[in-house]
């Protein structure tokens, strides 16, 4: 072991060292590793490339490719497609609306039992989706009377995800050094201007790692819904679920759910080139 | 507008506000007033609604809707008829979570120690993280006699088919969902141990499967608990994975007989004991994870 780092120091000391070599043990054990990462990552990326390739597969003759089954996705899918988008965004505005002034009275206000307020808001990221679609199902009929609408799924996704918004801003706040405000204030600034012109840009970050997680989540959510939507609200996820379970294995069904996960995958990456994964740390992602 | 802004302060430095008056200081009330909305949706939409899950489930079928029958025959039912499911619930949460465990322990410490390219991996980890269906859907198709790899593997005269509707294959769905959380709890208690220790170890003669007995393991434990308890969490609530890869009379969960029983049947009684029994397999795990870990975020 010694022998290879004096050789490795050498190696940096020199720009044309002596030939490498490459059959050493350490070397033999790092390209298992980096191959036991590799056989990893490609299982994670296995099953949307499968449902791509089988997307693309021309129907009935053997072989051959083509963008036939995506037709539907602009065709048939298209209303869910874009219930699923407008979904999401409603849930991302009011998430917002939601998350972010009590991510603010978390961190800067003196409230008493903050640790036990924050677990009962954390409440629905324990509840598994079945549990939370049955209870909803069951409050829906009985006492809102907002069986199958749009309002419920909605509501429903809400409250699902706006802890996942919460947690990226408290993180966000915390870094952000009270002096800000504080200058602000002496600056002449009322709350509303110190927060809106110094603060809420400031916190871009966690509030967009909380945009990417609502939207991640809630773009492809099924099984809150499957319980919570009627006839007239299914969203594009649920409608890949119900078409694997009624109309079996179809190409159609392939491209909608590799439009899907392409959507989600440009957000993801878009979000780690922009901001990198520092804010999504103790979160969903990551 | 400067001196409105200090004596706005002054105020409620010294709490003298009209809100003072009613026991907490002027700033706790402010707070709590910007809590109000996110305390008002957890309330109505999750708190009220896992109350009336509770009552419907001490009801007969669906008499809570018309004029309520109280019974606790739903519970009995559970653990008489459905025994088997919250075993098999417990059993595939338990072996997939140790599963996440031995392949993400090792994949953590090479992303942690070893790798550059650590973005990227974590970029190509949230795949499965977009939700079990679309894993489901693609693992599915993989197992078909005509999948992807069909014809490469009937060459060596292998056949991936008998594991599509098995134990195995659902496992293997479940395991790859939850992989990512095991990797990001172990990989941040790692993170946190200093290389210098594995050196050390080294240095004194211990052999690596000392080092990491002796040293790696103790000092991550904390990441492992908490990722197992994550995995299992999440695991617990599986619906999707062992209805299209698993066979619908053994793998059967506590999620699917809830739906059939609920919306399909509409024994809501039943189905609402099943998910009181589920959330209290989840509450207990959360509990568990929050007490061990004291609050990831400290509050």
């Amino acid at each position: 072991m010694s022998v290879s780092t004096a050789s490795t120091l050498s190696a940096e000391a020199r720009p044309s060292p002596e030939p490498r070599r490459w059959l050493r043990p350490g070397a033999v054990i790092d390209v298992l590793a980096h191959a036991y990462v590799w056989f990893w990552l490609a299982v994670f990326a296995m099953p949307f490339l499968a449902t791509l390739f089988y997307s693309l597969q021309a129907s009935g003759g053997q072989g051959g490719f083509s963008l036939d089954a995506y037709v539907y996705v602009l065709g048939s899918f298209k209303d869910n497609l874009l219930l699923s988008f407008e979904t999401t965004v409603a849930t991302i505005i009011i998430n917002l609306l939601i998350a972010v002034p009590a991510a603010y009275a978390i961190v800067r206000y003196p409230i008493p039992g903050k640790s036990f307020l924050l677990s009962f808001l954390n409440l629905s990221l324990y509840t598994p989706a079945a549990v939370m679609g049955m209870s909803l199902v069951i409050a829906y009929a009985y006492l809102f009377r907002i069986p199958q609408t749009i309002t419920g799924l909605i509501a429903a996704y809400v409250v699902g995800t706006f802890p996942l918004m919460l947690v990226p801003i408290i993180v966000a706040l915390r870094d952000l050094p009270i002096t800000f405000e504080e200058a602000a204030k002496t600056l002449g600034a009322n709350r509303a201007q110190s927060f809106l012109r110094i603060e809420l840009p400031l916190l871009g970050p966690g509030i967009s790692a909380g945009i990417l997680l609502t939207f991640v989540i809630i773009f492809n959510e099924f099984l809150v819904t499957l319980f919570v939507a009627g006839p007239g609200t299914t969203t594009a996820a649920l409608r890949v679920y119900t078409l694997t379970r009624t109309a079996g294995f179809q190409p159609s069904t392939a491209a909608l759910a590799t439009t899907m996960q392409l959507v989600s995958f440009l957000v993801v990456l878009l979000f780690f080139q922009v901001f990198g994964s520092r804010y999504l740390k103790g979160t969903y992602l990551i | 507008m400067a001196q409105a802004a200090l004596e706005n302060e002054a105020r409620e430095l010294d709490g003298t506000g009209w809100l003072a008056r009613l026991g907490f200081e002027e700033r706790t009330w402010r707070g709590l007033g910007l809590l109000a909305p996110a305390i008002l949706v957890a309330v109505l939409f999750s708190l009220i609604p896992l109350i009336y899950l509770v009552q419907i489930s001490l009801t007969e079928k669906s008499s809570f809707f018309f004029n309520a029958s109280y019974t606790l025959a739903n519970y009995r039912e559970v653990f008489d008829r459905y025994q088997s499911t919250i075993r098999e619930t417990v059993f595939l949460a338990t072996v997939s979570s140790l599963l996440d465990l031995v392949f993400g322990y090792p994949f953590a410490y090479i992303l942690i120690r070893k790798v550059r390219y650590r973005e990227f991996a974590r970029t190509m980890m949230t795949f499965p993280l977009f939700g079990t269906l679309y894993l489901a859907f693609g693992l599915f198709y993989i197992l078909l006699p005509n999948g992807p790899f069909g014809s490469i593997l009937a060459r060596w005269d292998i056949s991936l088919a008998p594991y599509l509707f098995s134990l195995p294959a659902t496992l293997f769905g479940m395991m790859v969902f939850t992989f990512p959380f095991m990797v990001m709890n172990v990989g941040a208690a790692l993170s946190n141990v200093d290389p210098t220790l594995e050196e050390a170890a080294k240095t004194l003669g211990a052999k690596p499967w000392q080092t990491f007995v002796r040293v790696l393991f103790p000092l991550s434990w904390s990441g492992v608990l908490a990722g197992f308890l994550m995995c299992f969490g999440w695991n617990l609530g599986v619906f999707v994975v062992p209805l299209l890869l698993g066979r619908p009379q053994e793998q059967n969960v506590i999620s699917v007989v809830m739906y059939d029983k609920g919306l399909v049947q509409f024994n809501y009684g039943l189905a609402g004991a099943l998910g009181v029994v589920l959330m209290a397999l989840a509450f207990g795990v959360s509990w568990l994870s929050l007490r061990l870990s004291r609050g990831a975020l400290g509050a």
